[in-house]
Parts: structure tokens; C-alpha cells; sequence
């Protein structure tokens, strides 16, 4: 790996190399760029550092502090925070839906919500290049959305237990199914400067981290390739300061490695911390917020879980844990609320799902333990759904410290009537599905998976943080492209879209400086 | 309900075979050979054995000879994990919210029975405890730290201290970490070889009988 000394004025450093920080890191190092990523955690070797092991494992999530508050406090950790070279895709499950052309309009088409500064056909042709890059796995001929120009380059991975439950009742309620679009690949598959992925083995412990390499998250896809294009990644780098020279631009990134505090001087930055890390480091060091938007608008998805015990063994463990997928209901007719939602089967790790019985079920005692003995034969269905931005959903500094001395965030999240009437609907719909499949014991466990808005993209400096090119209209040389942009949530998984903005948002910056 | 569960040592002998990877098998087996403290170091002895009383309410186990130590895991873990990443807002840090809550236990369990909870029968601890989750337990301490969100964050981090234990994943059927070679039949009803067969499928067939 090539390495670029502090004190060289580099043309950029990427922070956080998730889904936001590492395509846009290849894109820029491809280009000739002399370019450095800082990420906090560590760079693993999965064959070597990963077990099939829950609790373990739970060293890819990003463990310090935050404070959850509102009427629905928001978990962190596991499932929407991730840490080590690779981001939050080291523990995503590769569920990789595009949105489809309306979500990017949700306030022309409702009158709630907002619009996006950009559309679909701005991102269309980045959901191609991504989709074959990554080697997404899916159907020959995808049944919803906008027409592909090109399909899926590998075919769908096996439907697990899970998937062919939801197939069955979806197909006795008249509902459309289809094996999903995930990014793992179900052949052999070249990547461009890593060499063959092997198939997917369906550990089906996608959040647990993948020991093949077959799912294609950022530390065996665009890391490798950015390094071999020039860029230097620095691992356990953890970023405290933007330096700020005297004309308001960036002239330097300030962090600690091994407890010793570093300066990388650099000409531009971009942040890509996700929406909780990257306007927290904004707010710690006042910097970008003229509009006032930085925190706010903090978004999840809607994404309730319907949960059933069957007479087959399912074997929750086995096979990509959302295998099935529906968007029947991305406009449900008659609807009492703005926007849709996406159906998914899934899987789930044992202690994962005892967990959820204990929190969302209020389970203990013979109660619990019995109920665990029919995890074999237990399956389930989520939605994804849209989530409109709210005032009194944001995040601010608390006054409380963290190890650093730096202030913990707080997050203020209730759902809204929107949410609540888009959740309703598909709880409804999800237990006539499970009916309908032959489930006993049905339970619905309410969540708000991901972690979206914050630092807003917008078409002005007055009500937004950054403009539809990922720059802040504060400071010229200060990028943001991750999750913390998103104007709304959208009706899909998010990862996808986050590294066609990342692909995007470097092609827009280089452009700019030729 | 469906019983799945496998013969005593049915995982811990799969550990030993080729169907695990290094790494999984490394961390599994010093799991099954950790052994807490003789003596508590977060709690002291008073909160510990209420603890290790309320853990044996929340979670009973199955084989008295095989008995995970949750509180000496959860008084190990509340000094070296760093932590899960969150906490509600309305709870104080974990480490003042685990010795205050138990604290609280204690009180209730004076104000509805008159004597510490380790002294009460089942059906008083289970009271107790029944009360704390809702919310509704009496007590001054329930003043400051919300019974509720405290019950659901002590319960959970037993419920991720148990379910992470081999014994307990032959409790409820798992082998999920054997899986070097990965899994092929994955379908409905579909076994790999390598999967046990529950006991109570192997002496008589109870499908249908939730």
C-alpha cells in the first residue's frame, strides 16, 4: 500500500470507509489522486479474525456510547452502526433493492415529506455499475420499478426455509414474490483488484460478518481496488478535528492513532462518517452549519418485524437472511399514508432473536426459554418502508463525555402518524401472509432499522447542509457523502444508495477541478 | 410450542470436529471454559447473590450440572465490555443503572413482602420482578431510574450472556457454528448430515402439537 506523509498536501482525505467513504475512495485514487482514508476501527482478516458467533462479533459494531431518547429510542450498535475498515456493510446483510423513481418525489406526489435535489435518472446509471461491480445476486427480470437496462450478472442465491414461507403466502394472497437482489455472490466472481470471490456458502450470519468473502462488502470490493489505484487506508484512526484555515476552508485532519494525535494536511475532505458520527464531529467543532440543519431530520426506516413458528424446520441460521422480496406494496391502493414499503423474508441469529423476545416481547423465565426451543421452526417477514423527517427528530450534543473527553450525541426519535399508519397497514398484511403460510404464535416486533438524514442535501444554503453534489455550501472544499444526506428516507435499503451518491459525488468533484 | 432441543454435549462435540472453523472453535471453546471470578469485582457480595437469584428466575436452566454463571459473566462483562453502543436517556450509565436497579429490587421486594428478595419463595420473586417490568413496583428508587427500561436492559444482557453459550444452543436445537463447509440443504424440512435430529424427533414425532 502506498503511503503519503502528513505534512504532504494531499488532494484528499476520506473519513470512514463504509459505504459512503470507499467507492468514492477508488473513484478519486483511480483518477490519479493522492488520497488518504482514516477509519476508525480495524482492518480485519476475516478468514482469520471472524467467528460464527454472535456475541464475539459484536466487535463490528460501533460500541461507544450514544444516548437513545424520544418516545421511540433508537437502539445503536448491532444492526445500524458499524466499525473496522468496511464500515457498517461488515455487518449489512446485502439486501441491495434500488428505490424506484417516485421516492426520490415524495412531497410532489403527497404533499408530506420532501423532494430530493436529485432524481432516480441522476443515480440509474451508478445502481447499474454497482450491481455488476459488487456481483449482486438476483432475478433474471426484476418485477418492479423503473426498466433495467441491465440484469442482475449473477442469478438469485437459494430461497431458504424463510423464503419459501413468505412465497406461500404471498401466492395464496395474490401477493407478488420474487427471489431478492442481494450483494452476494451465488457464483465465482472476478473483483477487480482482489481476485476470485467464491460463492456463497448461505452461512446465513450476513450480520455476523462474512468469513468467504462473498458478500460483497466494502473491505473485499472498492478497498482493495482503491489501494490498488494509490490510496492509503489508515485503520484505528479516529477523527477529532477539522482544521480550518483562514479563508473558512479545510487544511487539514486531526486524529488519534495509538493515543498519539496526527495532522494529515489535505486540500479537500470527504466525510463519511453516517448520520450520527459525521454531524456530531460538525457540531463538536462548529463547523458547516449556517442553515442550522446539521443533526437535523434524523430518519430510520420503518421496519416492522411479523415473527411465526411453523410445523417445518426452518433453520433460521441458514442461507442470505432475506432471500424473498415483494414491492406489491410499494403504492399500496387506498393507503391512509404517504410513500410504501418493500416486503422482505428473513432469517435470524439465535441471539439476536432471543434478545427480541426479551425487549420486544417482554419475555423471561419458562416463557422465554421454551419459546427459544422453536427457534428451528421459526421464520419471518420484514417490511422497509419510507420514514418522513420531522422537527422534533435530530440529534445534539449531550453533556455528557466519552472516553475522548468528546461529547456523546443524543437522538430524539419518535415515529410520526405516517409511520404509524404505513406500519399498521403492513402488520396487517404480514400476519395474513404468516396465516396463510401455516404459522402458530404470531408476534410483531416494531423496529426502525438504519440510521438516515442529519446533514441534509438541499437545492439551498438556508434548509440544507450540503448541495445535491455532496458540497457544503459553507465550506467549498468539505464533502459529505453518506446516509446523513439523505433528504428522506426511502422505501428501500439504504447501502445501495449510498454508494451510488459516493460514486456520484466523486464523479461531480472531479469534474469540478480539471 | 415446538421442542427442538439436542442431547447434552451434542454441540460441544461438534466443536471438536472439522465442521467448525479455527476461529469459531477457538472462541466457543474459551467460552466453555470461562470461569468468573470466585468473587464478584463489580457488584459487591450482597448485590451479587441477589443477582445471581434474579438471573436463575429470569432465565432457568435446563441441567443443574451444567449451569451457566450469568451473574459472574454479567459482573465480568460490566467491567471489561466496552459496552453495547447505546442506552435509553432515561437510564443513567450502565455501571450506576446495574448496582442502583438491583438496589431497587431489593426495596420492592421489602415493601411487598417485608423481606429481602432473596429470602421470598417463587411466586414472590416472580411478583416482584413481574412488577419491575411493568413499571409498577413500588419503591423510592423507582423515582429516579425507570423500573421498566432497567428490567429490559438487565434481562438482555443475560438473555445475550446465555444464548451466546454452547450448552445453551443445545438447549434450543442450534448448530449454527458448524458451518466450515457451509450449508447446502437449506430449503423447508432440508438436514445437512451434519445437522442433530432433536431429541424429541428421534423417539417420537410430535408435529402438530404447538
Amino acid at each position: 500500500m502506498r503511503r503519503y506523509a502528513l505534512e504532504e498536501d494531499i488532494d484528499a482525505v476520506v473519513i470512514g470507509t463504509g459505504a459512503g467513504g470507499a467507492p468514492l475512495l477508488a473513484r478519486l485514487a483511480r483518477a490519479g489522486l493522492k488520497i488518504v482514508a482514516l477509519e476508525a476501527g480495524k482492518h480485519w482478516a476475516p478468514a482469520r479474525d471472524f467467528a460464527t458467533d454472535e456475541y464475539s462479533q459484536s466487535k463490528l459494531f460501533w460500541t461507544e456510547e450514544r444516548l437513545s431518547a424520544g418516545l421511540d429510542p433508537v437502539p445503536f450498535g448491532s444492526n445500524n452502526s458499524g466499525t473496522g475498515v468496511g464500515g457498517s456493510t461488515l455487518h449489512y446483510t446485502a439486501y441491495v433493492p434500488r428505490p424506484q423513481p417516485d421516492d426520490f418525489q415524495l412531497y410532489t406526489e403527497f404533499g408530506k415529506g420532501v423532494n430530493w435535489p436529485i432524481g432516480y435518472q441522476d443515480l440509474q446509471p451508478y445502481y447499474e455499475e454497482l450491481e455488476q461491480f459488487l456481483g449482486v445476486s438476483g432475478p433474471a427480470r426484476y418485477p418492479w420499478g423503473a426498466p433495467r437496462r441491465l440484469a442482475y450478472p449473477l442469478a438469485p442465491l437459494p430461497l431458504n426455509g424463510a423464503a419459501q414461507l413468505m412465497q406461500r403466502g404471498c401466492d395464496l394472497l395474490g401477493i407478488r414474490s420474487a427471489p431478492a437482489p442481494n450483494a452476494a455472490v451465488s457464483a465465482p466472481y472476478f473483483q477487480e483488484g482482489l481476485g476470485w470471490r467464491a460463492a456463497c456458502t448461505n452461512r446465513g450470519f450476513c450480520q455476523a460478518g462474512c468469513t468467504t468473502g462473498a458478500k460483497a462488502s466494502m473491505d473485499v470490493t472498492y478497498i482493495p481496488l482503491a489501494i490498488r489505484y494509490g490510496a492509503e487506508v489508515r485503520a484505528e484512526s479516529f477523527v477529532t478535528q477539522l482544521a480550518i484555515d483562514q479563508s473558512g476552508r479545510v487544511s487539514g485532519v486531526i486524529y488519534e492513532h495509538d493515543g498519539v494525535e496526527h495532522r494529515q494536511k489535505c486540500r479537500n475532505v470527504f466525510l463519511c462518517a453516517g448520520a450520527i458520527e459525521t454531524p456530531r464531529l460538525l457540531l463538536i467543532n462548529q463547523l458547516a452549519n449556517s442553515s442550522g440543519q446539521v443533526g437535523q431530520n434524523f430518519m430510520v426506516h420503518t421496519g416492522m418485524q411479523v415473527w411465526g413458528q411453523f410445523e417445518e424446520e426452518v433453520r433460521p441460521y441458514k442461507g442470505i437472511p432475506g432471500a424473498l422480496i415483494s414491492e406489491d406494496t410499494h403504492r399500496p391502493v387506498a393507503a391512509d399514508f404517504a410513500g410504501g414499503y418493500l416486503l422482505q423474508s428473513i432469517g435470524i441469529m439465535p441471539v439476536t432473536y432471543a434478545t427480541q423476545l426479551a425487549r420486544g416481547r417482554g419475555w423471561w423465565g419458562e416463557t422465554l426459554t421454551q419459546c427459544m426451543r422453536g427457534y428451528n421452526h421459526t421464520a419471518g417477514i420484514n417490511i422497509l418502508g419510507d420514514c418522513l423527517p420531522y422537527a422534533e427528530n435530530f440529534l445534539e450534543l449531550s453533556g455528557e463525555k466519552d472516553g475522548r473527553g468528546l461529547p456523546k450525541p443524543r437522538i430524539h426519535f419518535s415515529f410520526g402518524e405516517n409511520e404509524r399508519r404505513l406500519t399498521a397497514h403492513a402488520e396487517k398484511i404480514m400476519r395474513e401472509i404468516w396465516q396463510l403460510a401455516g404459522a402458530q404464535d404470531i408476534w410483531s416486533y416494531n423496529r426502525g432499522p438504519h440510521t438516515i438524514g442529519t446533514c441534509r442535501m438541499g437545492a439551498h444554503a438556508r434548509d440544507a447542509v450540503v448541495n445535491s453534489e455532496g458540497q457544503s455550501f459553507d465550506i467549498p472544499n468539505l464533502y459529505i457523502a453518506d446516509n446523513s444526506i439523505f433528504p428522506s428516507a426511502l422505501s428501500a435499503n439504504p447501502a445501495l444508495t449510498i454508494m451510488a451518491l459516493s460514486l456520484r459525488i466523486a464523479d461531480r468533484f472531479l469534474a469540478s477541478i480539471i | 410450542m415446538r421442542d427442538d432441543h439436542y442431547a447434552p454435549g451434542t454441540v460441544t462435540a461438534l466443536l471438536e470436529t472439522d465442521h467448525v472453523t479455527a476461529p469459531t472453535r477457538q472462541i466457543l471453546l474459551e467460552r466453555l471454559a470461562q470461569n468468573p471470578a470466585a468473587a464478584p469485582r463489580f457488584f459487591d457480595g450482597t448485590a451479587f447473590e441477589l443477582l445471581r437469584m434474579v438471573s436463575a428466575r429470569l432465565i432457568p436452566q435446563p441441567h443443574p450440572a451444567r449451569c451457566i454463571d450469568l451473574a459472574g459473566l454479567l459482573d465480568t462483562q460490566l467491567l471489561e465490555s466496552p459496552g453495547k453502543g447505546w442506552r435509553y436517556d432515561s437510564l443513567p450509565p450502565d455501571d450506576q443503572a446495574f448496582r442502583v436497579g438491583l438496589q431497587g429490587i431489593h426495596e420492592t421486594s421489602v415493601e411487598m413482602f417485608a423481606q429481602p428478595f432473596t429470602a421470598l419463595n417463587e411466586r414472590e420473586q416472580i411478583a416482584v420482578l413481574t412488577a419491575v417490568q411493568k413499571g409498577i413496583a413500588p419503591g423510592a428508587i423507582w423515582q429516579q431510574l425507570p423500573a421498566n427500561r432497567f428490567f429490559e436492559e438487565l434481562l438482555a444482557a443475560l438473555v445475550v450472556i446465555y444464548y451466546a453459550h454452547p450448552w445453551s444452543q443445545e438447549d434450543i436445537g442450534v448448530v449454527a457454528m458448524a458451518d466450515k463447509q457451509g450449508w447446502h440443504s437449506i430449503g423447508l424440512d432440508e438436514l445437512e448430515t451434519i445437522e442433530p435430529v432433536a431429541l424429541n424427533k428421534r423417539t417420537h414425532d410430535t408435529a402438530g402439537k404447538f
